[in-house]
């Protein structure tokens, strides 16, 4: 579709992105070009509306959060570039990790933090959890039921009895689950 | 026998005497003791026999006795290493269990009681009666996760280290017998090759015997288990394949031959794999229909994962591999379709099953080393062992490395370590070895021995120094750590982002793949094979969230006094009261009520007997609740009976699952009306426990004979219906089932018909006022209505609804009608 645009990206600027993200320049190219693939109008950034338009995320549940928060949380008044849209795919790089990387596990449990927290309080509430949990269960539970569900959660999650997570907490919780190893993908180089 | 008692030292007497007591009994059959009751017939002449009163006929039963007698003995033995400690942290189980047989072959291999053929282990008897249990237990306990996510390490350790293991194996024992090694034993090319294809296979058995006892991390362990299980068809094909050749001799194999062996691996994993889930398809398939024989369930998956495995014998594909997929792909579904008690039975079943026969496994290995069928070939021994060890290693340092490329953790140094340490051989190559033919392969004799020492060094050696070693380079264990909400959802969540981002990225990774698989089950797969449809999304994360409530449930009946926290306990109850109108559920999220129940140190509960669970505190809202007759009523129905009523004994149906309305009716028959509430629970113990009176449950029940008239009517400050004689029963009768709302007009709670469904956690504040505050006029109708909830189908389980009319109590006037209409 757009692939011929990919010519746009110098190799200055592919030198930049893969000094910011650790991508390898190949890596990038391959972004670069799913990237353009993505937007259709050539506008130099994704929407919304990009997005919501891959049709294998229509199946996944979280889709429409997650694009929420890529676009507004990782790129700027909705719209994404492309070194924002590098950015946010080197936290999922895998290889090693150094402490100020962009892969580190911090980051990791920021983005997944940033799924939850949508009013961007730095803290988790019972309506937020409640939200996730009906996009993922859907709605055929009775209401009860969920929030009781949501009080478990917040309860274990829980620390000092506020009954809101705060980004502390949730990290503290989280120790024992292998973010690491889960949140990372594949990129072919 | 002196070697037990040093070994046992301090509860050797109840053990040596278990023992004796089955070496008495092994003794009895072997000796094959029988009496001599029938009269000799001398001549011609009959002689009349009398009519015996009492025979010894122990011919007729030998068979059945020594197996029994068998698995008693292993049965024993394994309670009995159990008992000392000291020696099973020593030593594992396995080489625990390889000595006893070996001690037991000894003295029966001394006095001469038995042939051998009776107690050396028997490749049929192995392979369809002691295997497939086993293999299956582990198929269906497989964690899933780690399996396929660790699936490619698994398959390329699983086919290309153990071809590689076999080929390299094959050469050096061939390349050596060009050496005076073997002392002048010829052993040629291709029975080199046979007796390294069945050396090579990692034993599941012994793997798994040796895993569960050191815990290592999931991971590792899946890895090494992994491949020992699904190294079945490749070592299958070699060994086939190489005892075929060596019929056919060296010279007629043509290249087409290896190619043939080739597709036949393909067909023989594949066959086992498809036959595998095709059975796991019939079995899910036909839990979905008994819904009215659920004593059958655990039966039905039994024989449809025991006929995979005999289906893919018969086609001579991998049965090994075929029941272990059965079993990974029912637990997928059976657990929704079958009943909870089924669920516990054929895990503990499996769990039985799969133990007992391990510990057969074991013995009867020590049992068969003690025969004439040895021959003990030095150099050829210690080649075997030496290049079994060493080409364990090289080959697990070549494929992790290769494995690493792709892997997101690294296979470190350690757990190549520990990886190739867990290539333990075991009862697999030796029941191979036992059924290579003699008139083909002239040196089975050398193979066997050295396929004992083999399966004796590394169930030993390395199975006694696998757990210091862990220890010893401090390799992750397995956390055994609770289910948690939170970390169930987190990783559900981790699994949506992921697919999300890869599908943006443009990259099919192994979420996306999941994702789909996921979508493909919930869409396709599930609606078929489930009794019920499914309504939610995620039906994993509720049933989490369900087996956690169950679980506190579990601790609470348990154990009663896990109900407060202790330092909480004291002042919480003291002002219990003042939270009586809250609900639980508010109670939890106020953070006033724990939601976990840890030990208390408070002892008032401990004689309680009848734990109610959430439900009986919210809809308590009083210390006289042990009054209320609806509410006795309830827990009448939803309750453990602690009363024993005679039951109609039901063979395809559990005596627990009485239908309510069954129940009602009957309660109708025995009081005349649904609503008896002779049974108070000891309720007042839990909402009242520090008024320093301590009831037992006893002083609570009254009488069962007691009728209605003798009933104390202290008792009853809530107004029943009193039967002073005929004509007010008549009139009782009419009121009896009238809902009152005059009272309580505002509120609608009670009135169950306009209810909407309603929860515990919903009832609070503004309850009506509870029953016992009404006056007690002696006209006042009785209430036949349920808490709000009681219609929420949420909680049939615990509360049934009474039916709003008593059928068997008609008026008596309708009766007549009914006989006059009919005739």
């Amino acid at each position: 579709m757009g692939s011929s645009s990919s010519i746009l990206l110098t190799k200055e600027e592919i030198q930049n992105i893969a000094n910011d993200t650790g991508f390898a320049p190949n890596q990038i190219k391959r972004l670069y070009n799913r990237f353009t693939t993505l937007d259709k109008d050539t506008k130099g950034y994704l929407d919304r509306q990009d997005l919501l338009k891959i049709p294998e995320l229509h199946v996944n549940p979280l889709c429409e959060r997650i694009i929420e928060v890529l676009v507004d949380d990782h790129g700027r008044d909705g719209k994404l570039n492309f070194k924002q849209f590098a950015a946010v795919f080197s936290t999922f790089r895998r290889g090693k990790v150094e402490q100020n990387d962009l892969n580190s596990k911090q980051n990791k449990l920021k983005f997944l933090f940033g799924i939850y927290d949508r009013d961007k309080d730095n803290k988790i509430n019972k309506s937020e959890l409640l939200s996730i949990l009906k996009m993922l269960v859907g709605s055929n539970i009775p209401e009860d039921q969920m929030n009781s569900i949501a009080e478990r959660t917040i309860t274990e999650l829980d620390e000092n009895g506020d009954l809101v997570i705060t980004f502390e907490e949730f990290c503290e919780t989280l120790q024992k689950i292998d973010v690491d190893e889960k949140m990372s993908m594949k990129f072919l180089t | 026998m002196s070697f037990f008692s040093k070994w046992s030292s301090q509860s050797s007497t109840k053990y040596i005497k278990l023992i004796y007591f089955s070496f008495l009994c092994l003794y009895l059959i072997t000796k094959r003791v029988y009496s001599a009751t029938e009269e000799v017939i001398g001549g011609e002449e009959k002689v009349i026999t009398r009519y015996q009163v009492a025979k010894f006929n122990f011919e007729h039963v030998s068979d059945v006795y020594a197996i029994t007698l068998w698995i008693l003995l292993g049965s024993l033995a394994k309670v009995g290493f159990h008992l000392s400690h000291k020696l099973t942290e020593k030593f594992p189980e396995s080489c625990l269990l390889i000595i006893l047989g070996l001690v037991v072959g000894g003295l029966l291999y001394a006095t001469k009681l038995a042939e051998q053929k009776a107690y050396v282990l028997n490749s049929d008897t192995f392979f369809l009666f002691l295997l497939p249990p086993i293999i299956f237990e582990a198929g269906y306990f497989m964690p899933n996760r780690p399996f396929f996510d660790n699936i490619g390490t698994i398959l390329l350790f699983a086919i290309a280290n153990t071809l590689f293991n076999t080929l390299t194996i094959g050469l050096t024992l061939w390349g050596f017998s060009f050496t005076p090694l073997y002392g002048g034993t010829e052993f040629e090319m291709l029975h080199c090759f046979v007796f390294s294809a069945l050396i090579s296979a990692v034993d599941p058995v012994a793997v798994l015997a040796t895993f569960v006892e050191i815990h290592v991390n999931d991971m590792l362990y899946i890895v090494v288990f992994g491949e020992s299980l699904l190294n079945d068809a490749v070592s299958v094909v070699l060994y086939r394949m190489f005892d075929a050749f060596a019929d056919m001799g060296t010279s007629n194999i043509l290249p087409v031959d290896i190619v043939l062996g080739g597709t036949s691996f393909l067909i023989v994993a594949l066959g086992g794999v498809l036959i595998g889930i095709v059975f796991g398809i019939l079995a899910c398939f036909t839990t979905k229909f008994t819904e009215h024989t659920p004593v059958l369930e655990p039966l039905i998956i039994l024989t449809y994962s025991y006929l995979s495995y005999l289906t893919a014998e018969m086609f001579s594909t991998s049965g090994i591999l075929a029941i272990t997929f059965c079993g990974m792909f029912m637990k997928q579904y059976i657990e929704f379709n079958i009943s909870k008690k089924s669920n516990a039975t054929i895990e503990y079943v499996l769990k039985m099953l799969a133990s007992i026969m391990e510990t057969i496994i074991f013995m009867f290995m020590g049992l068969s080393t003690i025969s004439d069928h040895h021959s003990w070939n030095t150099g050829f021994v210690v080649v075997t062992l030496i290049s079994c060890t060493l080409y364990r290693i090289i080959g697990v340092i070549i494929f992790a490395n290769i494995a690493n490329r792709w892997r997101l953790l690294e296979l470190k140094i350690t757990d190549m370590l520990i990886m190739s340490y867990g290539g333990i051989r075991g009862a697999v190559a030796f029941a191979l070895a036992l059924i290579l033919d003699e008139s083909k392969i002239p040196t089975k004799k050398e193979f066997v021995t050295a396929t004992i020492a083999v399966v004796f060094f590394t169930v030993f050696v390395q199975g006694t120094t696998i757990g210091p070693i862990v220890k010893y380079f401090k390799i992750k264990r397995k956390e055994i750590e609770e289910p948690t909400m939170s970390a169930k959802l987190t990783n559900r969540l981790i699994d949506h982002i992921m697919s999300c981002l890869e599908d943006i990225a443009g990259v099919a990774g192994k979420h996306s793949l999941r994702d789909k698989i996921r979508n493909f089950d919930r869409g396709y797969i599930k609606p078929f094979l489930l009794r019920e449809k499914f309504l939610s999304r995620d039906e994993k994360l509720l049933s989490t969230f369900k087996k956690i409530t169950e679980a506190n449930f579990n601790k609470m009946s348990e154990n009663p006094s896990f109900m407060f926290q202790s330092s909480q306990s004291m002042a919480q109850l003291n002002t219990f009261a003042a939270y009586r109108n809250q609900s639980i559920g508010n109670l939890i999220s106020s953070g006033t009520l724990p939601f976990k129940f840890c030990d208390a140190n408070n002892q008032w509960l401990t004689e309680t007997t009848t734990v109610p669970d959430f439900q009986i505190l919210n809809s308590v809202p009083s210390k006289r609740a042990d009054e209320d007759a609806e509410f006795h009523h309830l827990l009448d129905n939803a309750m453990y009976d602690a009363r024993r009523i005679q039951k109609i004994h039901k063979r395809s149906q559990l005596d627990e699952e009485i239908d309510p309305f069954e129940k009602n009716k009957r309660n109708a028959k025995k009081y005349g009306h649904t609503l008896h509430h002779q049974k108070p629970v000891n309720l007042r113990s839990i909402i009242e426990p520090m008024g320093g009176k301590k009831r037992s449950v006893s002083s609570f029940q009254t009488p069962r004979q007691s009728t209605d008239k003798q009933r104390p009517k202290a008792k009853s400050s809530e107004p029943r219906p009193k039967i002073e004689n005929e004509k007010t029963k008549e009139t009782e009768k009419k009121k009896f089932f009238i809902v009152t709302t005059e009272e309580n007009n505002s509120d609608q709670s009670f009135n169950t018909s306009t209810q909407s469904p309603a929860s515990p956690a919903n009832l609070d504040t503004n309850m009506p006022p509870p029953p016992w505050k009404t006056s007690a006029d002696d006209e006042e109708p009785v209430r036949a209505s349920m808490p709000s909830w009681a219609n929420n189908p949420e909680y049939t389980i615990h509360a049934t609804t009474s039916k709003p009319e008593d059928k068997t109590r008609k008026n008596l006037f309708d009766v007549f009608d009914q006989d006059a209409q009919k005739k």
